[in-house]
């Protein structure tokens, strides 16, 4: 007798060890150093209530698969397909039965570009007249690491255990496609000069309208400061051709100093991805367009024009490319006062 | 026999043990298990299964403000959290997307870097579509903040973090430094190269894992509505039936147009009739807590003060509690001797109008209900019309020279749907003034 006691109790806390090591470990403290997003969460992961995950895929409008690489500022349209739009509801929760299922409203739709180099999101734009589940994305961030992601939930109501009472939870449905972005803004350079016991002035491109697709892009050059007389205003010489022939023309801006004019230069702005700093080059050229001629130093902050050899129609330019490959050079004129 | 009882029951504690410890190995400690499973992975390099989406919970955090299943009388099984509007309230999620390591995702699989957590919050429209009032990517799965106007909303949360199933991912070009620039993938390109290179998928060994959770909440307005109240005189053969029909619809017009703000705040702008504009106040008294929200009063034109001089006027009113239950909330301006609004001076024997629009943050101040208002006794009894307009012939202004005339009243009242209230109770002061007032317009 005394026997059986003791292989029962064994038995029962062999069964009750078996059984607490089974349950999913909700109270398992969180390290907020290591996963900090968790600050001020109390709740567990687990949810309790019937909110079914629906499957979602994403693919072209076309039918066929996103591309593992796509590229900046071209729209793509994407379409999710999802039970979530199903005239029925689904009517099981993970693997438990939902009593009575209905939807109680519409569906609402999240798409996000997400470029994970920045862990930064962006939403996709809504074009009018697209089905609830297209959307077109614009991916405007060029990056090596990026997600296109689409988040779905719908209200879903179901006969609660008590008579004529119901219960509301929501179904929900979420992907994402792993995509890169490629780059094709070129750099947007510029240069900030300072005359030696002179005046000082800079001027840099900026990308108008931004984003823009198709090609080419195109880009307004402001100029500012005393050296461009353009103190507390900004000259516009406006819709260059964003590239490596951006021209500005001597009857709209110049860069106007003494022969013997001693410059400080320093390039300012950079890429919209990554400049690539082996390229960049600065100085001054002979004659605007094509390949720099250069005339005297290159990458020097310190320019002595008494010094150089100065051609008829000097231009200060500046040579910039990113690690795609775009290239831009920008070529202003260089004229002298006396 | 004993002997085997003892060993019998020794064993079964050492079992009951090991069964412990190897379930505990593999519950609660996935990291363990996932260094168990990485290591497995670099021997046999085989890929792990990744799912698309995982669950995510997600609630509203216990508040005061946080109002009962049935708050204003609602169906309780609406399904919906009862919120109120200028309130700050927290939410919270969570998934086990977000956890230290990714062993619950994918036995093996671990997580690449941070989640992208994004708050989403669409308001359901008129068709019943839910349209985008903020998109917040916060990478938190923590959030706060106010709802600024009535109506249903959905809360949603959006994640998705990068795991890893221990395959090599494709080597796909985004920007290849080891090329010239010129030959470079974005160097030169033509429309036909530039969607979807080679045609090649986003498969590799780095995956984006999602999930997401919505929650309803319904937010009740607690704002008591904006009301404009204009006082026209008429005269000789104006037709004052049109002429209030005509002050109906330029109020109609500027209300909605504006906001319920005034206007205009200049005096000299409203020669054709005076008004009193009662509404939420500049942008920085707006979306107030509830308990701390204020109205702003203002009077513009000839009508209120017993010189009949032009001005405009303004100040903010408190606001008090209606109902603590369905936390409904009361503007109330009352005119007096001892007040800002000293009350409505019309002349004897000239025929005036009266009309009072409102709107409410309910529907964003996007269409207009007409005030029941009128003119009342002391005793409450209300004076009729004399005609199509109203006439007094005896002043009662200043009382202390006319105190056998009986007092009279102005009294409005705007109610929202949700039971919010302003209203108006000022005195209407006869004057004995034959002389026009300052720019009247019917001289």
């Amino acid at each position: 007798m005394k026997k059986i006691k003791i292989a029962i109790f064994a038995a029962v806390v062999m069964f009750g060890s078996m059984v607490s090591a089974q349950e999913p470990p909700t109270g398992a403290p969180v390290n907020l150093e290591k996963t900090p997003w968790l600050k001020g969460v109390e709740l567990s992961p687990y949810p309790t209530d019937l909110t079914p995950t629906l499957p979602l895929s994403i693919y072209l409008e076309n039918g066929e698969a996103v591309p593992a690489t796509v590229t900046e500022d071209v729209p793509l349209v994407l379409v999710a397909d999802t039970a979530i739009f199903d005239n029925d509801p689904p009517t099981h929760a993970n693997d438990q039965e939902i009593p009575n299922p209905r939807w109680d409203a519409s569906a609402a739709v999240s798409w996000y570009f997400i470029d994970w180099e920045k862990n930064q999101n962006f939403n996709a734009s809504t074009t009018p007249g697209l089905a609830a589940n297209q959307m077109v994305v614009i991916p405007t961030t060029p990056t090596g690491k990026g997600s296109v992601t689409c988040h779905m939930a719908r209200r879903l109501r179901y006969d609660a255990p008590e008579p004529g009472r119901s219960k509301v939870s929501y179904a929900n449905s979420s992907s994402g496609r792993d995509i890169k972005v490629l780059d094709i803004t070129p750099p947007l350079c510029g240069l900030e000069i300072s005359v030696e016991k002179g005046k000082s002035g800079s001027f840099w491109p900026v990308e108008y309208p931004p984003d823009k697709y198709p090609l080419p892009k195109t880009a307004n050059v402001y100029f500012s400061g005393g050296l461009f007389d353009a103190v507390d205003k900004e000259v516009v010489v406006e819709a260059l051709e964003l590239g490596p022939n951006m021209i500005v023309a001597a009857a709209q801006v110049a860069v106007k100093v003494a022969p013997d004019a001693k410059l400080t230069i320093r390039v300012i702005g950079g890429d919209n991805y990554k400049l690539d700093n082996t390229k960049l080059k600065y100085g001054i050229c002979n004659a605007a367009g094509g390949e720099p001629i250069p005339v005297g130093p290159i990458n020097e902050e310190t320019i002595d024009l008494a010094t150089l050899d100065l051609p008829d129609n000097p231009h200060i330019f500046v040579d910039a490319a990113d690690t795609t490959g775009n290239r831009q050079v920008l070529f202003v004129p260089l004229k002298f006062i006396k | 026999m004993k002997k085997f009882g003892v060993f019998l029951f020794v064993f079964a504690v050492f079992f009951s043990f090991a069964v412990v410890i190897s379930a505990q190995d593999e519950t609660t400690d996935p990291a363990a298990a996932n260094d168990e499973a990485a290591t497995e992975d670099t021997t046999t390099a085989e890929p792990v299964e990744i799912p698309s989406s995982v669950d995510m919970t997600l609630e509203m955090k216990p508040d005061k403000f946080v109002m009962p299943a049935n708050f204003r009388g609602g169906d309780p099984d609406r399904g919906l959290v009862n919120a109120i509007e200028d309130v700050f309230y927290e939410q919270h999620e969570h998934s086990i997307l977000y956890k230290e390591d990714a062993g619950e995702v994918a036995e093996g699989a671990t997580f690449e870097g941070d989640p992208n957590i994004t708050w989403d919050t669409k308001v359901k429209d008129a068709d019943g579509n839910f349209q985008t009032v903020s998109s917040v990517n916060t990478n938190m799965a923590g959030n706060g903040g106010k709802f600024f106007a009535p109506g249903e909303y959905q809360i949603g949360n959006g994640g998705a973090r990068q795991g890893d199933g221990g395959e090599g991912a494709e080597d796909v070009t985004t920007g290849n430094e080891d090329e010239d620039g010129e030959e470079a993938a974005g160097g030169d390109q033509t429309d036909e190269a530039l969607v979807g290179e080679n045609g090649e998928t986003a498969e590799g060994g780095a995956k984006v894992v999602t999930a997401n959770q919505a929650m309803g909440v319904l937010v009740h307005d607690v704002t008591p509505p904006d009301m404009w109240i204009a006082f026209q005189e008429g005269a000789g053969n104006i037709d004052m039936a049109a002429t209030e029909q005509e002050l109906k619809n330029k109020m109609v017009e500027k209300i909605v147009a504006n906001l319920g703000r005034p206007f205009s705040q200049k005096a000299d702008e409203f020669e054709d009739a005076s008004y009193v504009f009662v509404d939420e106040g500049t942008n920085d008294e707006r979306n107030l807590e509830p308990w701390k929200k204020t109205a702003r009063l203002s009077v513009a034109g000839a009508l209120f003060n017993d010189r009949g001089a032009p001005k405009f006027e303004t100040k903010t009113v408190e606001s008090k509690t209606l109902n603590e239950e369905t936390a409904t909330r009361q503007i109330h301006i009352a005119g007096g001797d001892n007040d800002a609004l000293k009350g409505v001076f019309v002349r004897r024997n000239v025929p005036f109008i009266f009309a009072a629009m409102s709107v409410d943050n309910g529907n964003n101040r996007g269409n207009t209900a007409e005030v029941a208002c009128r003119i009342e006794t002391a005793d409450g009894k209300e004076v009729e019309k004399d005609g199509k307009a109203y006439l007094f012939r005896v002043p009662n202004y200043p009382r202390e020279d006319y105190k056998d005339q009986p007092e009279y009243f102005f009294v409005s009242k705007a109610m929202d749907k949700s039971g919010n209230l302003t209203t108006v109770r000022m005195p209407l002061h006869i004057v004995n003034i034959q002389a026009a007032f300052e720019g009247g317009r019917n001289q």
